[in-house]
């Protein structure tokens, strides 16, 4: 007969079945975000979201979730309902997320390698550190031409060419007693003329043939940036900030739910636990406009939010609500499925 | 734990019928002489029943013929046929030991007939599924199937359902 077995690793852990169809739920917990949607939709209650306000700002050893492997009967509606793939339930080494008979909330973020520049705003503003942008530049070389040349004779090794050159591309190199020799790299001159004004012996000529401060012609191909943008699926919480950031608008996020975030200002007290456990830095304490003032409530910047309830849970004074008013999910047949899915509207 | 069930239903057969103990292998002989006799009446060949019931011929010819099978055996066999469905198909289950040959005996020995309902409050957990021993369900769409002439009224898989979704009478 059936029985389920539990494996613990750290923080995460798997809990399997396996009578005649082998079905295992893996848990992670460095990608749970402690929203409590898993415990909310469970249909056999096994699911129990911990003090996540602690486990968060104590960085304690503590899983943010606990599952009960004797009530849980690895249906994987946790799978499903989870906005970020904490829980994956596989059967049959498939997760079901992949199976057609299952739902699964719609949701994505995309980068399109057609619009993107690879400027790296995504990068540098992803709360979850899930997009990578890869670039290669072109050769500095290809973009300026000129001509550079170091009369010998004249040199007298002074070296103020070399400690002025803004691209490190002169180097002279000290053979023994007054004996020498001077070298630019051409890849790294861009002709400026710094070194030609700056040399007490006139020793250096040089001229930009297409001036570098100028416009001039090159050819395109020199000059073009090649790269790609990977957003990680592991860690993307849909929140959409590098869509709002892209100066190109390249950027695509589908969130699965849509909702209201409220935030009661009187009640807030100021602990900042909301912001911590925000995993799409929605919400924040305003920055004080002089030295020594005392930070005001909380500030919300909702076009962010992706509607978990995380910060709602976490709150000690009942000062947030999220409301979920639209759920994004895939057709499903099963009524219990559509109804549980619905639930979690609130 | 069908260790513990066989040992004591073996005791309340032995008590019964005090005709010393029976090994769990005299009372599977039992139980395919009382489905071979049966299936003979609807008909099949003994090449077929040999075959559904996991025996060699030899034997189910000396089992049709009435020997080599102690009269206590076929009177245990009996009585556990008796028994409640879910009790009837556990014990042969655990003596039988070979899951076709299972789902032969009790399909043929088990006349009651089952009208089963799955409520759609069932979430296709598959739990029902692991648990029936003749395979009388299969997940569809996320909801349980349960094959109505498959099943046999043991009521292990609407005891096990975590939503009570399962609905099983005799008809």
């Amino acid at each position: 007969m059936a029985t389920n077995t539990k494996e613990t690793k750290v923080k995460d852990f798997n809990i399997e079945r396996s009578a005649g169809e082998q079905r295992k739920l893996s848990y992670k917990d460095e990608t749970c975000i402690g929203c409590g949607i898993c415990e909310q939709i469970c249909p056999v209650e096994a699911i129990e979201l911990g003090p996540i306000g602690a486990i968060v700002r104590t960085g304690s050893d503590e899983a943010k979730i606990c599952i009960d492997e004797e009530k849980c009967v690895l249906c994987g509606m946790c799978s499903v309902g989870c906005p970020v793939n904490a829980l994956d339930l596989e059967i049959e080494g498939k997760p079901i997320r992949e199976i057609e008979t299952y739902p699964r909330l719609i949701s994505s973020a995309e980068i399109s390698d057609e619009d993107c520049v690879y400027c790296r705003a995504c990068e540098r503003i992803c709360p979850q550190d899930a997009v990578t942008v890869a670039r290669v530049l072109p050769d500095r070389s290809k973009l300026v031409t000129g001509e550079i040349d170091i009369d010998k004779e004249k040199c007298i090794d002074c070296g103020i060419c070399e400690e002025m050159c803004p691209a490190d591309a002169i180097t002279i190199e000290e053979l023994g007693p007054n004996e020498f020799d001077i070298s630019v790299d051409e890849d790294k001159c861009v002709y400026c003329l710094v070194c030609k004004r700056a040399c007490p012996e006139d020793a250096i000529t040089a001229a930009c043939r297409g001036c570098s401060y100028g416009e001039y012609e090159i050819n395109p191909e020199d000059s073009e940036i090649q790269g790609k943008a990977v957003i990680d699926e592991e860690e993307c919480v849909r929140c959409g900030w590098c869509e709002e950031v892209c100066p190109k608008d390249a950027v695509t996020v589908v969130k699965p739910f849509k909702g209201e975030l409220e935030v009661d200002l009187e009640k807030c007290e100021t602990c900042g636990a909301c912001i911590d456990i925000c995993p799409c830095e929605v919400l924040s304490f305003p920055k004080p406009s002089k030295p020594g003032e005392i930070g005001e409530k909380v500030e919300k910047n909702e076009e962010m939010c992706i509607y978990c309830g995380a910060c709602e849970k976490v709150c000690p004074n009942e000062a947030i609500t999220v409301k979920r008013t639209g759920i994004n999910y895939t057709p499903t047949k099963s009524k219990s499925w559509q109804k549980r899915l619905e639930s979690l509207k609130t | 734990m069908f260790f513990v069930e066989i040992y004591i239903n073996i005791e309340t057969i032995c008590v019964i019928n005090t005709q010393g103990v029976h090994m769990p292998k005299h009372i599977a002989s039992g139980l395919k002489y009382l489905a071979a006799v049966e299936l003979t009446r609807d008909g099949y060949s003994q090449k077929k029943i040999s075959k559904m019931l996991n025996i060699d011929r030899s034997t189910l010819s000396h089992y049709l013929h009435g020997r080599n099978l102690s009269l206590s055996s076929i009177e245990i066999a009996e009585l556990i046929k008796e028994f409640t469905p879910k009790d009837f198909l556990v014990l042969t289950d655990a003596v039988i030991e070979d899951k076709e040959a299972t789902k032969t005996i009790v399909k043929t020995c088990l006349i009651k007939k089952f009208k089963v309902n799955v409520l759609d409050t069932c979430i296709g957990c598959g739990v029902c599924v692991e648990t029936c021993l003749i395979d009388a369900i299969v997940l569809d769409n996320l909801k349980a199937q349960i094959d109505p002439e498959l099943c046999c009224g043991c009521l292990m898989c609407e005891d096990k359902c975590p939503t009570n979704s399962i609905k099983i009478w005799e008809e």
